[in-house]
């Protein structure tokens, strides 16, 4: 490969940086906007500054997931490791602009050590693509922009030494003999130049980063935390240390993402929990005028129903929220064969009778009491609101602030 | 033989590292102007902080102001708020003197709750409940929904002394509180029911009523049948 074929790898690793670059400037912007604690939509799109839409929900999940940011217990929402992408992929930027210009005056050690460190980003990929499918179940467009950039690099990178090494065999049958070896000890020095360069963007932001902890305690208390009748659900973690009271209805999405997320942080078993259910629907929650999650109080039913299997029905109903929604929006009849199918028909009988629907109003009653907000889920540890977006991006921080114990 | 002088990679490398460090200094503004914002933002309250709304008991049209006040009224003096321990219920002298409102105006206000409420019936001189005040009853205690109060307003027919008629309807209330008890097993139903008699002596209840739902809804009604009841409702307002 000679002349003006030589310059494609090099083409194709600067294309892949700078699109990097892009996907990892709109993510790293996306985390940055939520330090202000409020809500923003997110950018979540194969094309790169397409504006935000509400539809990035995929995005917001990988966001909000522990999977998206490191050093999350010492600061609020920790460090997004789009950060390390962003100083790594500039750094590729300005090789890949060397080597572009270089062409056959480029060391062989320099194409070397560039094809090994143009894979690292593809590995990072490969892993946070296996965690967004298995452990979240959706792709964000953004994150598969940067995996895309990274699979860019990485084919620029791998080829032009290819291409480097063919030049070196060919050297006796007229091959590219201007091409230097170069020295190694260089490959030693930009490996640290690359090092410092990936930290660096993380090292403004973190000493940049606003304190969050004088907001953390602003959400408010329950008014009246007692449940004389004994009516809410308890569900006690494996490890209990801390009392904690979740507003949960179990056709909420959000409520799936925050239950996913005290799996994925390992902190549910250390709660000693109890469930206030509150559907969002309007055929038995007062509050609304009309059902925002349509079935939700026949499911919330079924769960009072599963006396000493609060947490295993929970989870059945979030593992298969999508297909109860669906149910919900058929109908209460088609609901109600949804968890006959899995729960048996007593589990229907029950739900229609009238203590259960005694039961479930006393939920509704318990939140009326406190006057909480009419969203879901709500947190409170003791009797201390959590703050929304203190469940998300900053809930790992909130609990080591608050309930430290939990995180040992 | 002439000896090639090899190009210098020097100038490219110049390029790259510069081209390198611009990269890397516009994510660096980048990062900090992000975060400086942010941070701005937090200190700084927002103009128009999105309302949500609260949970809370059910508020529906029929609660006029004249309406709370009487129901307010009825709570405080009646021994449903700030009466722990203290006596139950309102009697006829009570209701005269706390509501200020004549008769006709008191029943007036209970009007809206037509389709919410019902009638228990009793027999003449009687205070025991028939299967069908049960059933009418339960009904009424189990479509509680978003409200935090229910109403007893017992009252007696216009037969008999002034005493024995403000005895029985108290009776008729308690046969109500009685039964609620029964079939409810709430430990908050003290501070959840207000009970109200009347005997004869106030709000009787025109013939009108005749045509609420009642426990007897084929049995013959009039001015003095109608009065040998207690109306029952939950009240959707928040006091």
């Amino acid at each position: 490969m000679s002349g003006q074929s030589s310059r494609v790898p090099s083409v194709l690793s600067l294309v892949g940086s700078v699109l990097g670059l892009l996907f990892a400037s709109y993510s790293t912007l996306d985390y940055a906007h939520h330090l202000d604690r409020r809500l923003h939509e997110v950018h979540c799109s194969f094309i790169p500054g397409a504006p935000a839409t509400s539809e990035g929900e995929a995005c917001r999940a990988a966001m909000y997931s522990s999977y998206s940011a490191v050093m999350r217990d010492s600061l609020w929402g920790g460090i997004p490791i789009a950060l390390f992408a962003l100083g790594a992929f500039a750094f590729f930027a300005g090789f890949s602009v060397y080597l572009t210009l270089a062409r056959g005056r480029s060391s062989r050690a320099s194409h070397a050590f560039f094809a090994i460190v143009s894979i690292t980003p593809l590995i990072v990929s490969l892993i946070m693509f296996t965690i967004s499918v298995t452990k979240l179940g959706s792709l964000c467009k953004t994150c598969v922009g940067t995996y895309i950039a990274s699979a860019l690099l990485a084919a620029g990178g791998v080829s032009g030494w290819i291409a480097a090494r063919r030049s070196a065999a060919d050297l006796g049958t007229g091959g590219d003999a201007s091409r230097p070896d170069g020295n190694p000890l260089m490959a030693a020095f930009w490996l640290f130049v690359l090092g410092a360069v990936t930290i660096l963007p993380a090292g403004v932001y973190a000493a940049s980063a606003p304190d969050h902890r004088p907001y953390l305690n602003q959400c408010g208390e329950l008014r009246k935390p007692e449940d004389p009748s004994s009516a809410l659900l308890k569900f006690r973690g494996t490890n209990p240390v801390q009392a904690a009271l979740f507003f949960e209805d179990p056709l909420c999405p959000t409520c799936k993402a925050f239950h996913e997320r005290l799996k994925g942080e390992q902190v549910i078993e250390k709660f000693d929990a109890t469930l206030a259910l509150f559907p969002l629907d309007s055929s038995c929650n007062w509050m609304l005028d009309n059902p925002l999650h349509p079935g939700s109080c026949t499911l919330s039913k079924a769960i009072l129903c599963a006396k000493g299997q609060t947490r295993q029905i929970l989870d059945w109903a979030f593992d298969n929220q999508v297909e109860l929604a669906a149910a919900g929006k058929q109908g209460d009849n088609a609901m109600k064969a949804a968890i006959q199918r899995k729960w048996g028909a007593s589990m229907v009988t029950c739900i229609d009778s009238k203590d259960t629907k005694v039961l479930l109003n006393k939920h509704l009653h318990f939140a009326a009491d406190n006057g909480v907000p009419v969203s879901t889920p709500q947190v409170y540890l003791g009797t201390r609101r959590i703050c929304d977006e203190d469940t998300d991006l900053g809930l790992r921080y909130t609990l080591k602030q608050l309930a430290p114990e939990v995180l040992k | 033989m002439t000896a090639t002088k090899r190009p210098s990679a020097i100038p490219a490398a110049v390029v790259g590292v510069a081209a390198g460090a611009v990269a890397t200094l516009t994510v660096l503004v980048m990062v900090q102007v992000a975060v400086a914002n942010a941070k701005e933002r937090l200190t700084t309250p927002e103009a128009q902080k999105p309302q949500v709304a609260v949970a809370a008991d059910a508020e529906v049209a029929y609660c006029t102001p004249r309406f709370k006040q009487v129901l307010e009224r009825v709570l405080h003096s009646c021994g449903l708020v700030g009466g722990e321990g203290g006596r139950r219920g309102c009697q006829p002298s009570d209701v005269k003197t706390f509501a200020s409102i004549s008769d006709e105006d008191f029943n007036e206000l209970f009007t809206p709750l037509k389709d919410r409420g019902g009638v228990v019936l009793y027999d003449e001189g009687k205070d025991d409940l028939d299967e069908k005040a049960k059933k009418l009853l339960e009904d009424m205690w189990f479509e509680r929904k978003g409200a935090r109060y229910f109403f007893v307003v017992a009252r007696a027919s216009k037969s008999g002394s002034v005493d024995k008629n403000r005895a029985l309807s108290h009776r008729r209330a308690n046969s109500v509180m009685y039964y609620l008890k029964d079939v409810a097993k709430d430990p908050e139903i003290e501070k959840t029911v207000g009970l109200l008699w009347l005997g004869n002596e106030f709000a009787q209840l025109s013939k009108d009523y005749c045509t609420w739902n009642s426990s007897r809804p084929d049995s013959k009604c009039n001015d003095d049948s109608v009065n040998r009841s207690a109306f029952v409702s939950w009240v959707d307002c928040r006091l």
